[in-house]
């Protein structure tokens, strides 16, 4: 039996919202971060073989220090997202770090050495030669990299489990089928945002002309080359996706598909501007705009995690739990015991529920939908409903999975389900007191055969032409 | 054996040492934050001298200079034991971090400023400002590190409270007692000390060493022997203190065979550190052999206090909740890849360290024969 957790009330912005600014920042910078050390090396390669006399100044200068803020930055607020997940849903977080506790482990390794790495060269690699100099900067870039690999396998392992859903094994759950795309695809996003802040710095650099400028940021828009392979990654990755949230992503879920265009349109500018520029061989990015590529660069990070967070839905890891914390196989359970039953933490949202029903409704809402929808905000249900009479209601929430096919099932008794009706209409009539509600058996009766025609699986899964039971 | 935690299923006594052993290792420079931004913000109030004034110290550089390295350390080493504690407690610690709600999302930005005001104080720029600007930044950093235990041990008192989960959600009152959260954040702040003294006199050790000073004339031990035999003494005393707010039972858990042995650990401890400060002291030098004494006697301490931390905490909880998790927890793989990549990281920070040492023995930065330098 899954945990109830309680569950806050952050207001009319949705918990998504939250969740997805301190994601976005985070995957910013420590993309940023793993990118960086190719930079670095790259330049201090430059340096080292005479290939590019001003590669030194970029090397010493204050990249580094940029470097080591977004690395410490981007530990921060991964731990950041570890503690917002945990607000947002807790067993989904808890599956995440179950399941994989000895990838995490090893990827802690990996942290502890780059930031070992990174520190070394950062505090003494004026006075080191230039091998060892490069020496560090290899080990601190493979370490970054390797906490990307480490972390992706699980990111990617929520949206396509893969064999892992049969066989439970590790090896299957981490090289699950969007892994390979999903990694190759944030690396090429890390030299990116590399390469870009690299120009924005070059243009920082003191006393430097032109030319020498020019020639730094030729060789920082290196490492935008691998842009040209953006098309086919994205599309392995689409392809790799299941038709359900492929289908969201394409046009399905408005939404979905807005941020999805943001993050293409954002990315073919970014790569027609760079690439058209190193063709004519005569790229020159000022400091200006370095900085609105940057800031393209942060919007098409920004659809991008959308995407990846949106996707997924009515899960939050495929098959293993659905958005609400709630567990696929339960489902049929909590129809029959009722899904609060077990919930000890009063409703404290809703301090003037004039009865007990509208209560339970209350706090069914918050157990089974408030991890998507607020009453009265963002994705308000009292305005998704706004036209529709209490049988309509009554149906479409018992069909919660054909209404619309990224939502769960519902997953309590039919008197749960009456009662969050009420609720809703008790909102939608501006929260009257008293509010009448007679229990009718006839009406529960009807709820429990929508409920069964239903069926207790996400639609989502017919959709995408895959049979799974649990 | 009926010594915590070797008495429980296997599954559960491995979870606990690797949780333990890896808390023990975020505290080494937790410690080194949280108590050198007390002693810098005490260095600032309380001058010194006008001509030795204690922010000119060579303690206070070295602290200066190491405390942001030491906050990323302690950032990255806590991952580590964050990870398992949710494996072992899963339903406490989440319960916990969710009654906390936006306190507990406050840690993170906070711990953003501490960061970044650990670098301004470490800048040069600050020694022109002026003196009450500089007290209110250490004082600022101090109250940031604080305000950070405040919430993890608050985390930690909610999650052995289970009984109290909904009265808290309902009422937002999440401290049940102040007089035993404040002794015990009082037992952890005094705590640090000692472990910062230590590390601090190694590095001031090492930096004389390699300017070719003999050992009796290396600054500061008189100031880092009196802050960490006080630290130890007010440990031992929050610690009794704090034994006082506990039931009957929990406390013969702890005074019994279970953590008998641990609790002998930490006296062990406390002991051998205040006899190793004493000695040097006396001798007036940092002495290879004393330093080393003190460093086994504080990661004895440490060691002991983590497991009756637990301890504590394990007779408190569902004892059977904490098994399943251990036991369902142990069928997944990835062990052992674990164990490679931390033999091969190890290595390949040894390699790191290795490969600076020829510039460490140019650092000049943080010798304490430096002439310009902050005041703060
Ligand atoms: C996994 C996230 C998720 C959960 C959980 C969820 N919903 Fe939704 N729901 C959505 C999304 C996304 C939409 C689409 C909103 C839109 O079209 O603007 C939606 C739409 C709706 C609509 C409008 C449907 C229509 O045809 O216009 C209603 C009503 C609704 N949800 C009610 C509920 C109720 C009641 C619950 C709890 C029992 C719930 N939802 C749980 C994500 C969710």
């Amino acid at each position: 039996m899954s945990s109830v957790f309680p569950v806050n009330d952050y207001g009319p912005l949705m918990p998504g919202l939250v969740m997805a600014g301190v994601a976005i920042l985070h995957v910013f910078l420590a993309q940023f971060a793993v990118g960086g050390g190719f930079l670095l090396c790259y330049f201090q390669w430059l340096a080292m073989t005479g290939r590019n006399e001003y590669a030194r100044r970029f090397v010493e200068g204050f990249f580094k220090i940029l470097l080591m803020i977004s690395f410490v930055m981007g530990a921060l607020t991964g731990v950041g997202i570890w503690f917002t997940s945990i607000q947002i849903s807790a067993a989904t977080i808890g599956e995440m770090v179950f399941n994989f506790h000895w990838i995490w482990a090893t990827e802690w390794t990996f942290f502890c050495l780059e930031i070992v790495a990174g520190y070394c060269f950062y505090r003494y690699h004026q006075r080191l030669s230039d091998r060892t100099s490069l020496t560090l900067l290899v080990l601190y870039t493979f370490a970054a990299w390797m906490s990307l690999f480490w972390i992706n396998g699980i990111l990617s392992w929520q949206l396509t489990p893969g064999d892992w859903v049969q066989s439970r094994e590790l090896i299957d759950g981490f090289f699950n089928p969007s892994f390979w795309p999903s990694l190759f695809f944030r690396t090429v996003v890390c030299l990116t945002l590399a390469s870009l802040v690299g120009c924005v710095v070059v243009n920082l650099i003191p006393d430097l002309d032109r030319d020498a400028q020019r020639s730094l940021i030729n060789r920082a828009a290196h490492l935008m080359l691998p842009m040209l392979l953006m098309p086919a990654l994205g599309a392995w990755f689409l392809w790799a996706m299941p038709a359900d949230s492929r289908s969201w992503v394409l046009g399905g879920s408005p939404a979905m598909m807005m941020f999805f265009m943001i993050s293409v349109g954002a990315s073919v500018a970014i790569g027609g501007y760079a690439l058209l520029g190193l063709w004519l061989q005569r790229l020159y990015i000022n400091g200006a705009t370095a900085t609105l590529l940057l800031l393209l660069a942060f919007g098409a990070t920004a659809g991008g995690e959308f995407v990846r967070e949106g996707s997924r839905k009515p899960y939050s890891i495929r098959y293993v739990v659905y958005s609400s914390g709630i567990i696929p196989e339960e489902v049929g359970r909590l129809r029959e015991i009722g899904s609060v039953t077990n919930d000890p933490y009063p409703v404290t949202n809703e301090p003037d529920c004039p009865n007990p029903t509208v209560l339970l409704g209350a706090k069914v809402f918050r157990r089974q939908c408030a991890v998507c929808h607020t009453m009265e905000g963002t994705n308000g249900v009292a305005h998704l409903t706004q036209t529709w009479d209490l049988s309509q209601m009554r149906l479409n929430i018992a069909k919660l999975q054909q209404t619309k096919p990224y939502m769960p099932p519902f997953s309590g008794t039919p008197q749960e389900l009456d009662a969050l009706v009420h609720y809703i209409r008790w909102v939608l009539d501006d929260r009257p007191s008293p509010f009448d509600y007679q229990r009718d058996d006839a009406v529960l009766a009807q709820i429990q055969i929508w409920l069964d025609e239903a069926g207790t699986e996400a639609s989502s899964l017919a959709l995408a032409g895959e049979e799974w039971s649990p | 054996m009926s010594v915590f935690p070797f008495a429980q299923p296997p599954t559960v006594s491995f979870y606990l040492i690797v949780y333990v052993l890896t808390l023990v290792l975020h505290a080494i420079f937790m410690t080194y934050v949280l108590a050198g931004s007390l002693y810098l913000a005490w260095a600032a109030v309380f001058r010194g001298s006008e001509e030795t004034p204690r922010a000119r110290s060579a303690v206070a550089k070295i602290l200066r200079e190491w405390m942001p390295f030491a906050l990323s350390a302690a950032i990255t080493a806590g991952v580590a034991p964050l990870l398992f504690v949710q494996i072992i407690y899963r339903q406490e610690f989440y319960t916990s971090n969710l009654l906390l709600g936006w306190r507990w999302l406050m840690v993170v930005p906070v711990l953003v400023v501490g960061f970044y005001l650990l670098y301004v104080v470490k800048s040069r720029l600050i020694s022109n400002w002026p003196l009450p600007v500089r007290i209110a930044l250490v004082t600022v950093i101090s109250a940031c590190f604080l305000f950070v235990a405040f919430c993890w041990t608050t985390n930690h008192l909610l999650g052995i409270q289970s009984a109290r989960w909904p009265q808290v959600y309902e009422s937002g009152q999440v401290v049940a007692s102040l007089g035993a959260l404040t002794i015990r954040l009082a037992m952890w702040v005094a705590g640090a000390f000692p472990c910062m003294s230590i590390f601090v006199a190694w590095q001031l050790r090492y930096y004389s060493d390699r300017d070719g000073r003999p050992a009796s004339q290396v600054g500061g031990l008189r100031a880092l022997s009196m802050v960490a035999s006080v630290g130890i003494l007010l440990t031992l005393a929050c610690a009794g203190g704090y034994l006082a707010t506990l039931t009957a039972d929990t406390r013969s858990a702890l005074l019994g065979s279970q953590g008998g042995p641990w609790m002998m650990a930490v006296a062990l401890g406390s002991v051998v550190q205040l006899n190793g400060w004493w000695l040097m002291r006396k001798n007036g030098q940092l002495s290879t052999s004393s330093l080393s004494l003190v460093t086994g006697g504080c990661l004895l301490m440490l060691t002991g206090a983590g497991f009756l931390r637990e301890l504590l905490r394990f007779v408190q909880v569902d004892a059977s909740g904490v098994a399943r998790n251990a036991k369902s927890a142990a069928s997944v793989g990835g062990f052992w890849l674990f164990v490679l990549f931390t033999v091969v990281n190890v290595g390949l920070m040894a390699i790191c360290v290795r490969l600076v040492r020829p510039a460490l023995r140019t650092d000049a930065e943080t010798s304490d024969q430096q002439t310009e330098s902050p005041t703060v």
